[in-house]
């Protein structure tokens, strides 16, 4: 097995941190909460995809469709019954509402789908091309193409588009946002839908490369996504793309050289070393107020 | 000259403080009025309470012969009143070109125009175009905040302390360009600490003393009121 091997592989798995990552920045940096729900909606992705695939037979991007469908309306439907009555709430009742939304929604996929562990069908087939003297999947080239994608994408989308440059005021200054004549609550409404969409896109990728899917897929990849935001600097796009493909590398290069045991031991103590040296993250900036 | 803008009887809480006690005054087409006070006299609460921000308990607010008490803040820029809020609050990260966008977030049309407008005023600001707004100077940044809300052509511009913490010639400019938007046909509610300054280019004005209107009168009248030069004008 070669470094080179190790590095795609740790890309790909960083690129879907990287997309999970997103989500949680950007709910972040509009609405300061971190909502730590944002996990489960992948899993609730990847079984609205599985079932998609597997009972109702429909086309892999269909499904892929369907599952961003019902994840974008979780998506605002959370943020409209359990988060936004709380706008005026303090952090920790936020914190521990979001907690509460998790293990629900872990509570119903168990109701729902059953513990048993269902084998998610990768979403493009099991394909291998070689590369020189290295093997790789065709899941790993399209979820790093699809990263890409997105990135380049969410990067227009805020710089350049109307509702894209209002969730930034928003982020900033709600009050100023809201006299320019933003509607401030739709603004965040928009931003839980996009994160939840992107939530099942990283969802059915991460089933796709593992693909034992159960109420709990979500828990440690949003977990790790999140440590990924924090680490590049939450609130930051580039930082949640930087930060989940740093991640990925460190994890896949862990496991591979180091030890597979505590491969996740060593991703958390990176992320204890860089917020030590630089506690607002890699790309994280800190505003400060001109008088 | 109708009466643009009609505030009536209104008491602003927050929490249990009573910040804004039964304050009642009026904007004429075409005025600047100014509201002065100290520190904490709820000058600041009373422009917030008109934009939508804070929400008074009693009375009503009359614009243009429409009552928006109960109007949500994020209506009140389309029906033509625009803040400049106290410290700026222009947004940091964004740059000056996408600030002006903001400005002009809920009505599109006549941008070019609106923008070329804005930049003959404040040629500075083009100059800096792409500068990312929070490493503006700050009289830049109140350019900025001012330009921003002309970006909405508002028939009223409310502007909060608009010449705070900047130097004596800053000052000057920012009051001169207050005088040139007014003589442009804008009218203007002016919040001020400045007394002296901002009596100097009202039309009248309101003395708001710890949530009360204690006086109004012309701006000349209450610059040459003995209680007013005591308390405002340092003698
Ligand atoms: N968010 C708040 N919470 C509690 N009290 C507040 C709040 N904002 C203002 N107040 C109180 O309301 C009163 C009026 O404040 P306001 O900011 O309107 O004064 P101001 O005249 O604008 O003062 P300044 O010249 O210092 O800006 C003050 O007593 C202040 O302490
Ligand atoms: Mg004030």
């Amino acid at each position: 097995m070669s470094f080179l091997y190790f590095l795609i592989n740790g890309i790909s798995l960083g690129s879907i941190y990287a997309i999970i990552a997103l989500g949680y920045t950007m709910v972040y940096g509009i609405s300061k909460m971190l909502n730590f729900a944002h996990g489960d909606v992948i899993m609730v992705g990847a079984y609205i995809c599985f079932f998609s695939l597997t009972r109702f037979n429909l086309p892999p991007l269909v499904a892929v469709a369907a599952a961003m469908l019902v994840c974008m309306v979780l998506g605002m439907t959370i943020e409209k019954l359990a988060y936004k009555p709380l706008r005026q709430a303090t952090s920790l009742a936020v914190l521990i509402t979001a907690i509460g939304v998790s293990y629900l929604l872990q509570n119903l996929a168990l109701l729902l789908f059953s513990p048993n562990v269902k084998v998610f069908p990768s979403i493009v087939g099991n394909g291998k091309i070689s590369m020189g003297d290295i093997v790789v999947s065709h899941v790993t080239i399209v979820t790093i193409i699809v990263c890409i994608v997105i990135m380049v994408g969410m990067t227009l989308f805020t710089g350049r588009t109307k509702i894209g440059k209002a969730m930034r005021a928003c982020s900033e200054d709600k009050a100023a946002a809201q006299l320019m004549g933003i509607n401030v609550d739709a603004t965040i409404s928009v931003t839980f839908i996009i994160g939840s969409g992107l939530a099942a896109i990283a969802g059915v990728l991460l089933c796709s490369t593992y693909p034992t899917l159960v109420p709990t897929t979500g828990s440690m990849p949003g977990i790790k996504a999140f440590t990924a935001a924090v680490f590049g600097g939450i609130g930051s796009i580039p930082g949640a793309f930087l930060g989940g493909l740093l991640l990925g590398i460190i994890e896949i290069f862990a496991k591979a050289y180091i030890s597979t045991q505590i491969s996740d031991a060593i991703v958390f103590a990176v992320l204890i070393i860089v917020l030590l040296v630089k506690p607002t993250g890699l790309l994280g900036k800190k505003t400060r107020e001109k008088v | 000259m109708g009466i643009i803008l009609k505030v009536e009887n209104i008491n602003v809480y927050y929490g249990n403080i009573h910040a804004i006690k039964d304050v009642s005054f009026e904007v004429n087409e075409g005025e600047i009025v100014t509201l002065i006070g100290a520190n904490g006299a709820g000058k600041s609460s009373s422009l917030n309470t008109i934009t939508g921000l804070l929400r008074s308990r009693t009375g009503s607010i009359e614009f243009d012969g429409e009552n928006i008490s109960h109007t949500p803040a994020h209506k009140i820029v389309s029906k033509g009143l625009a803040l400049v809020p106290e410290g700026r609050r222009i947004f940091q990260q964004m740059t000056v070109k996408e600030n002006l966008d903001m400005g002009a977030y809920t009505g599109r049309d006549g941008f070019d125009d609106r923008l070329a407008e804005v930049y003959e005023r404040f040629p500075r600001l083009k100059e800096r175009e792409k500068q990312i707004a929070g490493t503006l100077s700050g009289g830049e940044q109140q350019m900025l905040a001012m330009g921003r809300a002309l970006m909405s052509s508002p028939k009223l511009l409310m502007l909060d302390e608009p010449s705070m913490g900047l130097a004596p010639i800053l000052v000057e400019q920012i009051f001169d360009i207050i005088s040139s938007l007014h003589k442009a046909g804008t009218t203007i509610l002016l919040v001020e600490q400045n007394a002296q300054a901002a009596l100097a280019v009202a039309n009248r004005g309101y003395v708001l003393e710890t949530g009360r209107i204690v006086t109004s009168g012309t701006g000349r009248e209450l610059l040459n009121s003995a209680a007013i030069k005591k308390a405002y004008l340092g003698g």
